[in-house]
């Protein structure tokens, strides 16, 4: 409806002055100019900790590690971070929501098996190149809405839906596996992973692609902006006439995607289809995640911070493997480095957080 | 597998945070067994078998006096059952096959049982198909989940009067004898597959040059015993230099990161790549592969087939197999030979009945024959089916 | 359209939760224009009216009319089609949204093309609501970093944007706004609802019978469910609407005026020059048995010096003295071993666990006097809780009931209890006591004040109101911009005058 076809009653008794307000009747009108001033310092922290953070690390192994600082190795570690960040893209999602995606590890490995028995394979005549990747990300696509619909309409806790689903999908993967790896042979197509451009592998920068349609969807769209509102105050959005529901249904959906773009990568950089492939890529993820400021409450955080995360995980294995520690010590010092940075991000929160259960 | 993975999420989503330190102890629950490994044949052709330690004493004749008559199954009686944790493992599905064979050479069937890494399951399954009628000419050839499944297995089996081999997982206070129808454990000596592979690819360099291991996960004793091989191994070669060992936790992809930045800190000195188990090896390869490096050795363990491939093409240099179809054979007809009392239980030797089985390497030279697995029937004759002993557990 | 036809009209409306009759054959009418004051205790229908209102509960019987058409609102999206609107008292606004998201959240419009957002569109369309009530906050500000008092303009806006999606002039609902304003925000609301006037008919729920005067042109009185009056600011008292919502004849004595007990002399709690990041050298004396309101808009930090003295608040220097010895221990465990108790404003939050039992949540600061030894003596703290239910007359069938299931006012007072319990309370702060409370349950917490200071307990207590202020306080201190910047006695019968606080307060 248009302003003008209201009643013309608009324009009276302008001017109006509050009547009989006795006590009340002093004006002080909102400043706007005192809006910025309340971010406060937690939430700079949480801003820009991580990444200072990284920037220690980085400083840190370039003075302690001599190969560290090499731009072979920079690419190196951008190249094995190309599988994680992509994947955790997807999770970000999930966990603006509020909610909590178990399933990547089961979602990532039917999708590696359907993507190399699809492309040029050991196993059978199969020889989609490209194409395959279509089938592979609505297979990923409908495992992530199967969660999202599950976890809404039959209103079953996204932890516990998601378990399942992972089993589910691992159920599938090694269905398709039946004992026999199949050898992708389509050379060409694994170009897409290995192959190089500028020096980075093409996987860095299919991540990189990733990444940015990631920011502008949680930035500009509705799906992206509704996942943080509702992180943050569900009932408000669904107050506000929004369809919960189905935002965060498409928000596992999308996650299921992005998952199975990861997949693809992930199968092309090994040359094979395993059914375990994607085996602790899950944890990564969310660590990733949460030690770049994407807390596990929801409405926090974003894509991008999740990718400082994930590089803060890479560069600390790449790191810690240059630097000739002791396996064993490596897996501590990443653990104790890692809740470091947790606590650290989450500190300044602790109020707003209250009680951690 | 879905337990085991549910598991770990459940334990992971308590302990995000704590990720990178708990992965380590992951994989390491099936570790005592290759992760998932070979099909291979008993390479029917060679006269492979080393009788380093078996001894045709052991053996029991038919007419043998010590095994009352009246207690002995007629072999029709007899039933038969292997039970693993997965079909979809293609070593342990081949296990199977090869307990089929063996079970068809007699006129029998085999009952396959898998429990999929769920021990509450395997100790259910085993209750359950012992719970009735006549058990005692049961035999039972058990892969237990873990080390502490295996006693009660063995108690169950005893309480049943049903005969019992057991393979890979049994703790070391637990002595076969102590059971009068246990007949047999079998397993393999990480530190003799660790110790082939290492020489098979120290040969192949020429005796000389830098080389990184790929441990698997740190916790596990498979992984300590094969990195043990290796050092041995090393000792004996000084013109080897081990550049750099590294945990890989058994994983493929792992692997090929880890090598990756390895590659990074070392270079060209890489001259051959030591890892504990195929999976590992596959993932080192394709690391090598994206950094032109063509001529580095790798070798692995567990035969699985794409390794077999590799190596039958030339790309990897050597595998290590503990031949699942004579496991799942060999289980069988031991407790087959006991029951009908071919083989009196109480007269074997210690070595025959806990013992380490030879492994067969595989190399460019045999890995054709490996290519489908098959069975030598001859292998299972109840003279025979100690033939394999290569030493007594230690 | 006649002017003669009310803008909305509800007749013979009927409403049952389970047993519970909300509302009962209700008439009910807002003309165009107009602004409607709903009074009423908790419990009396005023937020099953306003849901079925807005559409998030049907009504069982009765019919609605808008504009004379009927009609029936089954989601709150049919109503805002229909035009209505609600300001929800606990603020529905996403704080990690702007302010421009916000306004038009879920109904975006051309802000929103196949799923991606048009920023400059969407802000055009959010700032072209804010302008109708004259705002000037930035609608690419984030939410989180608005004050209280702006995110409720922010809401109005919102509620506005309903006036594009409908022919009908909009109807506002505003359930209790005004409760956690002070004064000055107060009257910037007034005005706003003044502006509103000019193109929306309001309806306004508020506890603060005077404002509802102040503002309404008409006020409707709900009491269990029925309207027991409606009235015309002009021709009522406060009195009389107090008698009409309680239903009861001591309205007179809403603040127990005649039961405040003069207080000894003796100085019970010294804070000598505390000061943080929030107050600046505050010294403030509490005297045996002496009720001290603390007066002060948002941000004179008010607030922040009672969670300093309860140990809850890092204090840069100063001390706490308290019978003449120094208060060591600056946590809230200490503070509770020497006898100070804190009542904190966030009572769901903070000050009290939903999911656990009442006898539980009675017992949290002093499970000692229930154990023995290291075991929960059960028995004794059913005695115990059962005991303080009585006396606190708390409505509850039993101490085992979870929390939550109470009511604002019984909740509150099983908070309270939780002090009581300990026998050596000393000190007690409480921070907004009756916020969200109905005027029967304030004035029973009114007279727990007047007996605990009679006990001669200090209390140093926060409200939402001046009035309330200054009738429970037998002196009132004035903060400002954290400094102590007046202080006014109270006793009996020779109260200071609101205004005068107030010139103190800004």
């Amino acid at each position: 409806m248009s302003i003008d076809a209201r009643p013309a009653m608009r324009s009276t008794g302008v001017g109006t002055s509050p009547r009989r307000l006795g006590i009340f009747a002093r004006r002080r009108t909102a400043n706007a100019s005192a809006v910025r001033a309340r971010a406060t310092a937690g939430e700079r922290v949480l801003k820009w900790g991580p990444l200072a953070a990284l920037a220690l690390l980085c400083m840190f192994f370039a003075w302690r590690a001599e190969r560290f600082a090499t731009v072979d190795n920079l690419k190196n570690v951008l190249d094995q971070s190309a599988v994680l960040s992509i994947a955790t893209v997807g999770i970000t999602f999930v966990l603006l929501l509020g909610a909590i995606d178990l399933s990547m590890e089961g979602i990532m490995s039917a999708c590696v098996m359907v993507g190399a028995l699809l492309v040029m394979n050991s196993r059978n005549a199969n020889d989609w190149g490209l194409f395959a990747v279509i089938p592979v990300v609505l297979v990923g696509a409908a495992f992530g809405l199967a969660n999202g619909l599950i976890t809404t309409r039959l209103k079953v806790p996204s932890f516990m839906t998601t378990v399942g689903m992972s089993a589910v999908g691992l159920g599938v993967a090694q269905l398709l596996f039946d004992g026999d790896q199949p050898r992708v042979l389509d050379r060409p197509l694994r170009a897409w992973a290995i192959g190089r451009v500028f020096g980075f592998t093409r996987a860095t920068l299919v991540a990189v692609v990733c990444i940015a349609i990631g920011v502008v969807i949680q930035r500009h769209t509705r799906l992206g902006r509704y996942a943080t509102a509702i992180g943050s105050a569900e009932d408000i959005v669904a107050l506000s006439g929004v369809n919960v529901r189905r935002y965060k249904a498409l928000a596992f959906a999308l996650a299921g995607a992005f998952y199975s773009i990861a997949a693809v990568l992930l199968f092309l950089k090994q040359g094979t289809g395993n059914d375990e492939l994607a085996v602790n890529v899950n944890f990564a993820a969310i660590t990733a995640a949460v030690v770049g400021g994407t807390l596990l409450s929801g409405g926090q955080g974003g894509v991008l911070q999740s990718i400082v995360g994930v590089l803060i995980v890479k560069v600390l294995e790449n790191g810690l493997l240059l630097l000739d520690v002791q396996p064993a010590l490596q897996r501590a010092v990443q653990g104790v480095i890692v809740v470091g940075a947790v606590v650290a991000a989450t500190w300044p929160l602790r109020h707003r957080l209250r009680v951690v259960k | 597998m879905h337990s085991r993975t549910m598991k770990r999420l459940t334990a992971g989503m308590l302990l995000v945070t704590m990720t990178l330190a708990a992965c380590g102890s992951d994989d390491g629950g099936d570790a005592a067994t290759p992760s998932s490994a070979a099909s291979t044949s008993a390479a029917p052709a060679t006269d492979a078998p080393a009788t380093t330690g078996g001894s045709e004493t052991t053996t029991a004749g038919g007419d043998d006096t010590t095994a009352p008559a009246g207690d002995a199954c007629a072999p029709e009686d007899v039933v038969l059952i292997g039970q693993v944790r997965d079909e979809t493992n293609p070593y342990e599905k081949s296990w199977l096959d090869g307990g089929d064979e063996f079970a068809a050479s007699v006129g029998l069937e085999q009952k396959r049982l898998t429990y999929g890494d769920d021990s509450t399951k395997e100790q259910d399954q085993i209750k359950q198909e012992l719970s009735s009628g006549n058990t005692s000419c049961y035999v039972l050839n058990i892969l237990p989940n873990t080390e502490g499944d295996t006693k009660p297995i063995a108690d169950a089996a005893k309480e049943a009067g049903a005969f019992l081999v057991t393979q890979w997982n049994k703790p070391a206070d637990l002595a076969v004898e102590d059971y009068d129808r246990w007949a047999s454990h079998i397993s393999y000596d990480g530190v003799e597959s660790g110790k082939l592979i290492a020489e098979t690819m120290f040969h192949a360099m020429g005796g000389e040059g830098g080389i990184v291991a790929l441990q698997g996960g740190l916790a596990t004793t498979a992984a300590k015993d094969r990195f043990a091989g290796l050092q041995e191994a090393l000792a004996a070669n000084p013109g080897i230099e081990l550049l750099d060992e590294q945990t890989a936790n058994w994983s493929q992809a792992e692997a090929l990161t880890v090598l990756q930045t390895l590659i990074t800190k070392h270079g060209d000195k890489i001259k051959g790549v030591w890892t504990a188990n195929d999976g590992m090896a596959l993932g080192a390869m394709e690391a090598l592969d994206a950094a032109g490096m063509s001529d580095v050795a790798v070798v692995g363990i567990d035969a699985v087939p794409e390794a077999v491939t590799a190596v039958a093409d030339g790309r990897m240099t050597a595998t290590v197999s503990s031949d699942g179809p004579w496991q799942g054979g060999v289980g069988l007809a031991i407790g087959y030979c006991a029951a009908i009392g071919e083989i009196d239980i109480a007269s074997l030797t210690a070595d025959n009945r806990a013992f380490y089985a030879n492994q067969t390497l595989i190399t460019a030279d045999n890995a054709a024959d490996f290519a489908t697995p098959s069975v030598d029937l001859t292998e299972f004759d109840c003279a025979n089916v100690f033939n394999r002993v290569s030493g007594p557990l230690g | 359209m006649s002017a003669a036809v009310p803008a909305l009209r509800l007749e013979g409306i009927s409403k049952r939760f389970g047993a519970v009759q909300a509302i009962t054959d209700m008439t009910f009418e807002v003309r165009r224009h107009e602004v409607v004051g709903l009074l009423g205790e908790n419990g009396a229908g005023k937020s099953t009216l306003l849901k079925i209102l807005v559409g998030l509960v049907e009504p069982d019987t009765g019919t609605m009319y808008r504009d004379g058409q009927q009609v029936r609102f089954r989601t709150v999206t049919a109503a805002a089609d229909a035009g209505i609107g609600m300001v929800y008292q606990e603020q529905s606004l996403v704080p990690s949204l702007t302010v421009a998201e916000n306004i038009l959240l879920g109904c975006e419009g051309h802000g929103v093309n196949a799923g991606v957002f048009r920023w400059r569109k969407l802000r055009e369309l959010a700032q072209a609501q804010l302008d109708k009530i004259g705002s000037n906050i930035p609608v690419r500000a984030v939410t989180s970093q608005l004050t209280f008092p702006q995110r409720q303009m922010v809401e109005i806006a919102k509620v506005l944007s309903i006036e594009e999606r409908t022919a009908f002039d909009p109807v506002v609902l505003l359930d209790e706004p005004t409760s956690v304003l002070d004064g000055p925000d107060v009257a910037v609301l007034f005005e706003q609802i003044e502006r509103l006037r000019e193109r929306a008919s309001v309806v306004l729920v508020s506890h603060r019978i005077e404002e509802v005067m102040a503002v309404a042109d008409r006020i409707y009185v709900l009491r269990n469910g029925v309207v027991a009056a409606e009235r015309r600011p002009t021709e009522t008292t406060t009195d009389e609407l107090r008698h009409l919502m309680i239903g009861r004849e001591d309205t007179g004595s809403h603040f127990h005026a005649e039961r405040q007990a003069d207080c000894a002399d003796t100085p019970r709690l010294e804070i000598v020059g505390l000061s943080s990041a929030h107050f600046h050298d505050v010294n403030i004396t509490l005297r045996k048995g002496e009720v001290v309101g603390l007066a002060g808009v948002q941000g004179s930090g008010r607030e922040e010096l009672c969670r300093a003295i309860f140990g809850a608040l890092k204090v840069d220097a100063g001390e706490i003295i308290l019978d003449g010895e120094k208060v060591k221990a600056r946590s809230p465990r200490g503070a509770v071993q020497v006898g100070i108790g804190y009542l904190p404003a966030e009572r769901r939050t903070e000050g009290m666990i939903g999911t656990m039992s009442v006898a539980e949540n009675m017992s949290l600061a002093t499970v000692g006097t229930v154990c023995r030894g290291p075991v929960l003596d059960r028995e004794r703290e059913k005695r115990v809780v059962d005991d303080w239910i009585e006396r606190l007359r708390i409505r509850t069938p039993s101490g085992s009931v979870p929390m939550r299931q109470l009511s604002g006012g019984n909740q509150q007072k099983v908070v309270l209890a939780r002090w009581l319990m300990s026998g050596d309370l000393k000190v007690l702060l409480l921070d907004h006591p009756t916020r969200g409370l109905d005027v029967g349950a304030k004035s029973e917490v009114y007279a727990l004040v007047r007996d605990l200071a009679a006990n001669g307990v200090s209390l140093l207590v926060l409200c939402d109101g001046l009035d309330e202020t200054i009738a429970l306080g037998h002196r009132v201190i004035v903060m400002r911009d954290g400094e102590v910047s007046a202080e006014f006695a109270a006793v009996r019968d020779a109260k200071p005058r609101p205004d005068k606080i107030m010139e103190h307060m800004l």
